[in-house]
């Protein structure tokens, strides 16, 4: 068996495959059904100051190669989610590391929620920055297709925390080279990328959009080539771990976004398809290692030949 | 305690017109089963889909290891699991979400209101009452009505309500509701409804006139089925300053009490 493990920004992973914000919950969920032992990580769904109703239903629309969503960032809210059993103190109990993803509205609800879990710290692994939700109209995409903008929020969060910081990014940029290096210069500890693609479905007998909210993410297969493309792209911008997903399904998709450069590996709707695929993920890319004579799943990170 | 079970497909048959019957061979989910709970299934002729499909499960037998769905044919999905044959395995989730009540004592009277197929939902909650359910079975046409025998074998008096009066009251199924609703019953109601939400919504309308809640089982899209997405919400009422929420129909329902949903 091959070494799995990664070092994260400073942070050991037992393996590269996180979960995705938003696909996994709260962790509890999924209890039952995967063994969290085995992930190298898991990335709460996104929490803000405040409890969100999310958008109008319906929310997600299933497509060919994957799904639209529009969910709108649901959630309990810092207050719940710090002291509520099934969220913070859950997350406590599981042996894994934990991302918590934060968004909000405004520069002002980033500080708020970063300083909030800076206060209460423990057992949280680094904090993720949402800023390339395509699916709030206040905050969210608004701070990531602008590189002064993104940089600003990330400054802002990094003033407020001393926790390692990841920022998600939006691939709904032209130069995705510019925000790697701009969030990385705000303070950034590293980044994930991408999110979901802006994307609309229509039912033609209607004449309706299948989601409410007209527009929703991308997400699954169809978005993967994409996805390598721009890890591949912001793992050449910037010296920080790249956290690479977009589609990931099986093993051989996992392997790819490490060799494009990615440190670690999201997956997210291949988790509604199968929650069995975390672990399949794990030990394929172990088998990837095994058959090509690597020790270490370090040998393969970047190893694309070009 | 949710389970993902490798499934094999035992028998799968056509009832009658649209109408399936499909039999995993699924022991954990069989003996987990609660009435009103369901499946998250992988339909394995959608390979190139990433959601999978929720079905209410109708029977289970916890000794032959086998869980039970009743289908109709809709979209894609349910066509291409409908082509499946036996001997083919699927993966499935489950026993999933929040069921009926079953009522504690013979002392509770239970009424099960369904429309069309959503009458299979409620089998498992018929069959484990202490006391047998007088059924409402409400349908489009004589056509579209199921497991009326099925459901008198267990003990039940099935009474039916079709729109075009091809077979018992003409009219909607929220008429044959109406002797339940009033004060002098000789014993307490249980009310757990199945079916469309139009129908859903009049059940409610009418228990709560009446000063009565129910269980009513709600259908949605599905994408995660266990909670974690948020995708298959519907509005619930709170006590938050909205004085609404929404909630998961996968894991706060499928049922819900009558009183507590909101309906836009």
């Amino acid at each position: 068996m091959a070494d799995l493990s990664v070092n994260l920004g400073g942070i050991r992973l037992r393996n590269p495959v996180v979960t995705a914000s938003g696909t996994f919950g709260y962790g509890k969920d999924y209890l039952d059904l995967v063994p969290m032992e085995r992930l190298g990580a898991i990335t709460v769904k996104g929490v803000a100051p405040f409890a969100s109703h999310g958008n109008p239903t319906p929310r997600t629309a299933e497509v060919f190669g994957g799904m639209l969503n529009a969910i709108g960032l649901q959630g309990p809210g810092i207050d719940k989610f710090l002291h509520h059993k099934d969220y913070m103190p859950f997350l406590r109990t599981v042996d894994t590391k934990v991302f918590v993803n934060i968004w909000g509205k405004k520069l002002e609800d980033y500080i708020e929620v970063a300083s909030r879990l800076e206060a209460e710290p423990e057992g949280i692994a680094a904090l993720e920055i949402n800023i390339s939700c395509p699916n709030i109209k206040e905050g969210g995409i608004a701070f990531g297709t602008d590189t002064k903008q993104a940089a600003a929020v990330v400054a802002a969060v990094r003033a407020a925390t001393s926790l390692p910081l990841i920022t998600k990014l939006s691939p709904n940029v032209t130069r995705i080279g510019d925000f790697a290096k701009a969030v990385v210069d705000a303070g950034s500890d590293m980044i994930s990328l991408i999110n979901t693609m802006p994307a609309m479905a229509i039912d033609i007998e209607t004449r309706r959009p299948r989601i409410a909210n007209v527009t929703g993410g991308l997400s699954g297969p169809a978005l993967k080539p994409i996805a390598v493309r721009m890890v591949y792209e912001a793992a050449k911008a910037v010296k920080v771990p790249v956290i690479g997903m977009g589609g990931v399904s099986t093993p051989e998709d996992a392997v790819e976004f490490l060799l494009a450069g990615a440190t670690a590996v999201g997956v997210g709707t291949a988790i509604f398809t199968d929650p069995g695929v975390l672990v399949r993920i794990v030990d394929g890319i172990d088998a990837y290692l095994e058959r090509h004579g690597c020790k270490s799943v370090n040998e393969i990170i970047g190893a694309v030949r070009v | 305690m949710k389970h993902q079970v490798e499934s094999q497909i035992i028998a799968n048959r056509r009832i009658h017109g649209d109408y399936f019957q499909v039999d995993f061979n699924a022991p954990e989910i069989a003996r987990a089963a609660q009435p009103g709970q369901f499946v998250h299934v992988r339909i394995p002729l959608l390979e190139h889909r990433v959601l999978r499909r929720p079905f209410s499960i109708y029977n289970v037998e916890p000794a032959a290891g086998t869980v039970s769905v009743i289908y109709k044919v809709v979209g894609e999905g349910t066509e291409c699991l409908s082509q499946t044959p036996a001997d083919t395995v699927a993966s499935l989730l489950g026993p999933l979400g929040c069921g009926f009540t079953v009522p504690a004592t013979a002392d509770v009277q239970p009424v099960i209101v369904a429309g069309g197929y959503g009458c299979a939902a409620t089998y498992l909650l018929a069959r484990r009452s202490p006391r047998k359910p007088v059924c409402l079975f409400g349908a489009r046409t004589e056509a579209d009505l199921l497991l009326v025998k099925e459901f008198e074998a267990l003990g039940c008096e099935v009474r039916i309500a079709t729109n075009d009066g091809s077979r018992g009251h003409r009219g909607f199924v929220t008429a044959l509701l109406e002797p339940f609703l009033k004060a002098a019953q000789p014993r307490p109601v249980a009310v757990a409804a199945c079916g469309p939400n139009p129908m859903l919504k009049a059940v409610a309308k009418d228990l709560l006139l009446h000063g009565l809640d129910g269980e009513i089982s709600l259908d949605h899209a599905m994408c995660c089925g266990v909670g974690a997405c948020f995708a298959c919400v519907i509005k619930r009422k709170s006590d938050n300053p909205d004085g609404w929420e929404y909630a998961r129909t996968c894991i706060d329902g499928p049922v819900f009490p009558a009183s507590q949903t909101v309906w836009d």
